[in-house]
């Protein structure tokens, strides 16, 4: 009996009068519907009403609860930066720190990490360059390459794409392997070259931005040609404005991928050549007992000052996203469909 | 015609740009010093391609031709270019493994890195079908849990590992007054906590009369790490598969008086099986090259002995020293198991396919 009435108060919206369920109450369940009187059936609507509430308060707690997990690392990350050393390895964690420690930033950035190792500025440096350089000339090796598949005519150019887009498909140790025997019997170790010059192409990227230029329509092309602008002059004035979104995604991909570049900088390079990721996996402690007064000794690594260099060098990623949110999740997103 | 001036090139320049750029043949009319010239005018795209094919016959193409060449070389040597004849060697060695004498394991590697994919990549991608279907349900502050969701995804693998592993670690002896991580004490286990990090004193099971470790604890730090990391791609792809859904199979199903448990299942999860494949297929491909997360975990030895190590992780033990034929012999296995998946993939997702 009740059943009956739930199959037929799924018919109605939840916010309106009796009238739809009536109406399609002819159907072979009619002959229960009769019998039930309509406060009854106002009742099952306030039920399902306060149902659907229910089940929507439950779908926010758990969004919330999801929310919290995926912020909770990078909270926990910045708080514990800020701790004192005794704070931080308290029994019973504390979710706010007593006493704001800064000092535990100025000692990461201006002590090395162990006595072969450069400062934090050093390996700062070392990044910037080579994100740098590294996007700048892979950018422009991109935009040439993805126009010359997009729109130029040239023998093999099929052949030459296909090869290239099957590359994609080995795994990348495959090439750091002979990489780094090459670099290591070429004498180019300890250098800026060796960082920037593997990764300068990236077939997807120039895969990606072909797809967009071919996108363009060809009368473009036409008009430009009868306007008199060469093939360079298009490209540079036409092509590259109207796929500036695409462009300006590639950049920043790009250069987040140089920043959390880590196994070939340390394969490759020692450490005064090394970069932000290699400086964040290093053990940090008390040097020279400056922050505890030699409380805590050498063989002793800090988290609290760990914490800090993961925050230096996650923070720029944090503030790129907020900024550039919109090319981010868009480069993101098209690199999940693929084009 | 003729007498049209354009701004910077004649009228016959433009047209023979445009005849060449439709790849007619040129007139039989043009003499040959003509004809030659626009030959190779015609192939100026090769200019363009130069730089980026340079690099890669460099960086790209002699490494696959080199590394199937090195995986044959017995005993090789990367840096003294030392080997002792061709043959099978280094794939024996690689499946022997020398544990005992301080190195990496390979069958520990590969069964590491099958046992971390095979579940942390299907339990990310129901939870995060779970969370989009949530928040795909949802009117208020979508944007803002959106993004608080895809935060994780912009992270250095190798600082978050590090964040993770303070969740999980344990410093001290006393049970008092020092931390025994948030894990332990949400677990209760203050007064006897789980080592998880600890690289000799965490639990491991010992398997085939200790041919196979698993570190089961480090196994569970490793795969949170792993899940958490992994879900903002998954939820992205897969929201934005959920909001281009006709809303008319919702009315269509809510008539069929269909509960929501089997609109999720009979409507939603069909509607977007590729997104699913798609992630499934992406997820394991990546996590047979992981490697960063470890490292950021559990160091650089990768837990004690390389339990923890990964097929990448491996190949990277041994590219120095004397051992080089070892890491080339493991890069080819491990591009066989990724050609393996790739075709498995292209079998099942003919109509939707990813990777070209």
């Amino acid at each position: 009996m009740k059943k009956n009435i739930e199959k037929e108060q799924i018919v109605a919206p939840e916010n309106t009068t009796l009238q739809p369920a009536l109406a399609t109450a002819d159907g072979p369940q009619t002959v229960h519907f009769e019998e039930t009187s309509e406060l009854d059936v106002q009742k099952e609507l306030k039920k399902q009403k306060t149902m659907h509430i229910v089940k929507n308060v439950f779908v926010y707690i758990f969004l919330t609860f999801c929310a919290i997990l995926a912020f909770l690392p990078f909270y926990w990350m910045v708080i514990s930066s800020l701790k004192t050393e005794e704070e931080y390895r308290l029994a019973v964690p504390t979710f706010f720190p007593h006493t704001f420690m800064w000092k535990n930033y100025s000692a990461i950035m201006n002590q090395s990490t162990s006595s072969n190792s450069p400062t934090f500025w050093r390996m700062l440096t070392n990044t910037l360059v080579v994100g740098l350089m590294s996007t700048t000339i892979g950018v422009i090796i991109t935009i040439l390459t993805a126009y010359a598949f997009a729109r130029m005519k040239f023998a093999g150019k099929n052949i030459l794409f296909a090869i290239m887009l099957a590359t994609m498909m080995i795994p990348g140790e495959l090439f750091t392997l002979s990489n780094y025997l090459t670099v290591s019997s070429l004498q180019m170790r300890n250098s800026y070259t060796v960082l920037i010059l593997p990764f300068l192409v990236s077939v997807y990227y120039i895969y990606l931005l072909r797809n967009n230029f071919m996108q363009i329509p060809n009368s473009l092309y036409q008009a430009a040609k009868v306007d008199g602008l060469s093939d360079m002059g298009y490209l540079i004035k036409v092509m590259v404005p109207l796929t500036a979104p695409t462009l300006i995604s590639i950049t920043l991909l790009k250069f987040i991928g140089t920043w959390n570049s880590y196994i070939w900088p340390r394969l490759v390079n020692d450490k005064q050549w090394q970069m932000m990721t290699n400086w964040v996996t290093g053990s940090f402690v008390d040097r020279g007992g400056q922050l505890y007064n030699g409380k805590y000794g050498d063989s002793d690594p800090l988290n609290t000052l760990k914490m800090a260099a993961v925050c230096m060098v996650s923070l720029p990623l944090f503030i790129l996203f907020i900024f550039c949110r919109k090319y981010i999740m868009r480069g993101v997103s098209k690199s999940g469909t693929k084009g | 015609m003729a007498k049209n001036k354009f701004r910077n090139k004649s009228a016959k320049e433009v047209e023979a740009d445009l005849v060449l750029n439709e790849d007619q043949v040129a007139t039989p009319t043009l003499s040959r010093g003509e004809r030659f010239r626009r030959g190779v005018r015609s192939q100026s795209g090769w200019l363009f391609v130069a730089p980026a094919l340079i690099l890669m016959l460099i960086f790209t193409f002699y490494p696959i031709v080199a590394a199937f060449i090195n995986a044959f070389k017995q005993d090789y040597n990367g840096i003294t270019g030392y080997y002792d004849g061709w043959g099978f060697s280094n794939f024996v060695h690689v499946v022997k493994g020398d544990k005992n004498s301080g190195g990496a394991d390979f069958v520990q590697c590969l069964v590491n890195t099958l046992v971390f994919t095979f579940v942390s990549v299907p339990v990310s991608t129901i939870l995060a079908l779970l969370i989009s279907v949530a928040l795909n349900s949802i009117k208020k502050v979508q944007k803002a849990y959106q993004t608080i969701l895809f935060l994780p995804y912009l992270t250095n693998a190798l600082a978050m590992g590090a964040v993770f592993a303070t969740f999980f670690t344990v410093i001290g002896t006393k049970s008092n007054t020092d931390t025994v991580g948030i894990i332990n004490l949400i677990l209760g286990l203050r007064n006897n906590p789980i080592k998880w990090t600890d690289k000799v004193e965490s639990p491991v099971w010992e398997l085939f009369n200790g041919r196979l470790n698993i570190p089961w604890a480090k196994y569970i730090v490793l795969m949170v790490y792993e899940v958490w990391s992994g879900l903002p791609f998954k939820i992205l792809i897969l929201f934005s598969a959920l909001q281009s859904i006709n809303k008319q199979y919702y009315d269509a199903a809510k008539v069929d008086g269909a509960s929501r448990w089997t609109t999720l299942w009979r409507i939603t999860t069909p509607m977007v099986s590729p997104q699913i494949t798609y992630l499934l297929v992406t997820g394991i491909m990546g996590g047979m090259k992981q490697y960063s997360a470890v490292v950021g975990i559990f160091g650089e030895q990768m837990g004690l002995n390389y339990d923890m190590g990964t097929m990448v992780g491996y190949i990277y033990k041994y590219i120095e020293g004397d051992k080089t034929g070892l890491a080339f012999a493991g890069s080819l296995i491990l591009f066989v198991i990724i050609m393996v998946i790739t075709f498995i993939n292209n079998r099942i997702t003919k109509k939707h396919t990813t990777y070209r």
